[in-house]
């Protein structure tokens, strides 16, 4: 027992996996019993809390199959992590080549900086009625909602991650004759627009015929958008990825070096994302976690706010998980950070 | 200052080892060579100051240059003019010419090996090695081929090693898998950069061994910067001593090539007697620095 103390008190003493867990798993089973407490009793007067302001652990997880069933939060917990991954996916395929860029381009660096700078103090919340306003009451906004707010976060980490790469390995690929390719620039880039190209009219297309408030479809020039959509989609891939892909040094030493790092910032915005989507969704969304936790709020069972936060977070914490799994495949030659 | 070439030191040949090629220009010249970092601020610096010099291009053989001098000296900044490497190229003023020309930018005849190894982490060590040939636009089954064949001289074990990423590997490995990869595209010069700075003294040993066997299959002229007396006279046909800072070429021994593994020449007394000789030109140096 004076043993398992000491180990506590011990710094950066790594404990075993088991041990970890145990740490862990005692902390909620604390923070299980402090509810308990704080609510337990028959009826409300026996309560240090009243059940209005906390629900008691019993009767939250009784609610739950009404909040599976007919709220159908399954469904829900669906369509918001389709609308982040809708934006975080723009943001990446924006934000990911345009920080290597700057960080390979220090001009294009600097010119970019105050973009950058900005998108980056702005209030997320403020970005709710500009979204509105620009976008209208549809999925569009939600999408661009997170687009927004992440895009620079994105391209700000991206380009911290290819400075962050040593020069000397830029000089070892010089000495070692990496040049610049026009011919692979013009190939690679030229599949990178299409993908960009099919991508981005898909992802019109749905937006076009997702249920709710549609503005998009009242156009009546729907389909001179598409094409639009499918030649914007071209020139910016092609555009953002020509040099990445032309310039040996970028494509074969500054990206794969950076990538890992890319990628693991990559999961924390994710997660930071995911949590801005409730902002989003609290205004007229019939689908999504946000909208549960709206709906419970005005029209209860109060219970379902607890219960949603709880499986947000499980959600959460499975995506970070799985996307290490996939980092750890992806770059078996980078260790990735337990947290 | 031009360079006083010794000719009476111990364990000293007077004559290049070979004829030059006729007619040919020299594979490197310094002509009067300055670099000063933040020219017109408060902080300038200068980081060599009128360095001269010659290195011939030899008929089949390539000729070994140590360079010594003391810490901050400059050494590191000849080496990357010649490789063409920003932020000390170019060269304020002076000339730096590579076969009678000047250099422009880094290219692969002027292969470089750094003390970090610098081998890339995303790439297995057949990959790295194999580089310089991807970056030729080599197909893959040829490049492949040779690669092996590389990770073969340079002694690692194709079978156990060729597939691993330099993460799991030593620092003796890691600078095995830098040197092939510069070798393999036959640089006619190679710049190295304090490249076994970083290792312990047997593993340094066989480096050097290895280096010297390599470098007669290759036949290329070496720029060899270090800090070890020893390896310098061991490796070198020729040792330029560097000034304190602004650095400028002090002194040019010519000393014996190495025939013999460096464990084994390295106690003999003429051996010794240059290197003692060295390092009390550059112990005076370091007393006279501050």
């Amino acid at each position: 027992m004076r043993e398992y103390f000491k180990r506590w008190v011990t710094i950066r003493e790594r404990p075993g996996w088991l041990e970890g867990a145990n740490a862990s798993i005692l902390c909620i089973a604390l923070v299980l019993a402090v509810w308990y407490v704080l609510t337990a009793g028959e009826h409300a007067e026996d309560r240090i809390i009243d059940p209005i302001t906390l629900p008691s652990v019993g009767d939250t997880l009784e609610k739950f199959p009404d909040l599976w069933f007919d709220r159908a939060v399954a469904r829900s917990a669906a369509w918001s992590l389709g609308r982040v991954l809708g934006g975080f996916t723009l943001a990446a395929a924006i934000g990911v080549p345009l920080g290597v860029l700057a960080a390979s381009f220090l001009r294009l660096g600097a010119f970019l900086k105050p973009i950058s700078i900005f998108g980056r103090n702005i209030p997320i919340a403020a970005l709710i009625p500009l979204t509105l306003m620009w976008f209208g009451l549809g999925e569009t906004q939600k999408v661009m909602f997170i687009f927004l707010a992440s895009v620079a976060f994105v391209f700000f980490d991206s380009s911290g991650a290819v400075q962050g790469v040593p020069n000397s390995y830029l000089d070892a690929a010089y000495t070692l004759g990496a040049k610049y390719s026009a011919r692979k620039g013009l190939i690679g880039a030229a599949w990178v627009g299409l993908t960009y190209a099919a991508v981005l009219t898909l992802a019109y297309y749905f937006l076009s015929r997702a249920p709710g408030p549609n503005d998009v479809e009242l156009r009546a020039s729907w389909i001179r958008w598409f094409w639009g959509m499918g030649f914007f989609g071209f020139a910016l891939g092609f555009a953002l990825w020509f040099p990445i892909l032309a310039f040996q040094p970028i494509r074969k030493v500054l990206l794969p070096l950076a990538l890992p790092d890319i990628v693991n910032s990559l999961r924390l915005l994710f997660g930071l994302a995911f949590g801005y989507i409730m902002l989003a969704e609290v205004i007229n969304a019939e689908y999504g976690l946000g909208a549960i936790i709206n709906l419970s709020q005005r029209q209860g069972p109060r219970e379902h706010i607890y219960l949603s936060l709880i499986l947000i977070a499980l959600l959460a914490f499975a995506i970070d998980r799985g996307i290490i799994a996939l980092q750890r495949r992806l770059f078996p030659y980078r260790q990735v950070g337990e947290h | 200052m031009a360079a006083a070439v010794e000719t009476n030191a111990c364990s000293i040949t007077d004559a290049p080892k070979a004829p030059a090629k006729p007619g040919a220009p020299p594979i490197v010249e310094f002509k009067a060579v300055t670099k000063k970092f933040g020219v017109g601020t408060s902080r300038e610096v200068t980081a060599i100051k009128d360095v001269t010099f010659t290195v011939e291009d030899l008929e089949n053989v390539g000729e070994f240059v140590a360079i010594l001098g003391p810490s901050g000296c400059g050494k590191s900044t000849i080496l990357r003019l010649i490789a063409g490497h920003a932020p000390q190229f170019p060269a304020t003023s002076g000339e730096v010419l590579y076969h009678g020309q000047p250099v422009i930018a880094p290219g692969p005849d002027r292969g470089m090996v750094f003390q970090d190894y610098a081998c890339f982490d995303n790439r297995t060590v057949i990959d790295n090695v194999a580089f310089g040939l991807e970056c030729r636009g080599v197909p893959k089954r040829e490049r492949t081929e040779a690669a092996l064949e590389w990770v073969r001289k340079v002694r690692l074990d194709p079978a156990r090693d060729a597939y691993k990423y330099p993460h799991q590997l030593s620092g003796g490995m890691r600078q095995r898998v830098a040197i092939a990869r510069t070798l393999i595209l036959k640089p006619q010069v190679i710049l190295m950069d304090e490249p076994f700075g970083a290792l312990d003294p047997a593993t340094r040993h066989n480096m050097q061994d290895l280096l010297v066997e390599l470098w007669r299959e290759v036949q290329a002229t070496v720029f060899f910067v270090t800090h070890d007396v020893a390896e310098s006279v061991y490796l070198g046909d020729r040792v330029y001593i560097l000034s304190n800072a602004p650095g400028t070429i002090l002194h040019q021994f010519h000393v014996l090539a190495p025939d013999r593994p460096a464990r084994q020449m390295m106690r003999e007394k003429p051996f010794q007697d240059t290197v003692f000789r060295i390092r009390d030109i550059l112990d005076a140096l370091e007393e006279g620095k501050d």
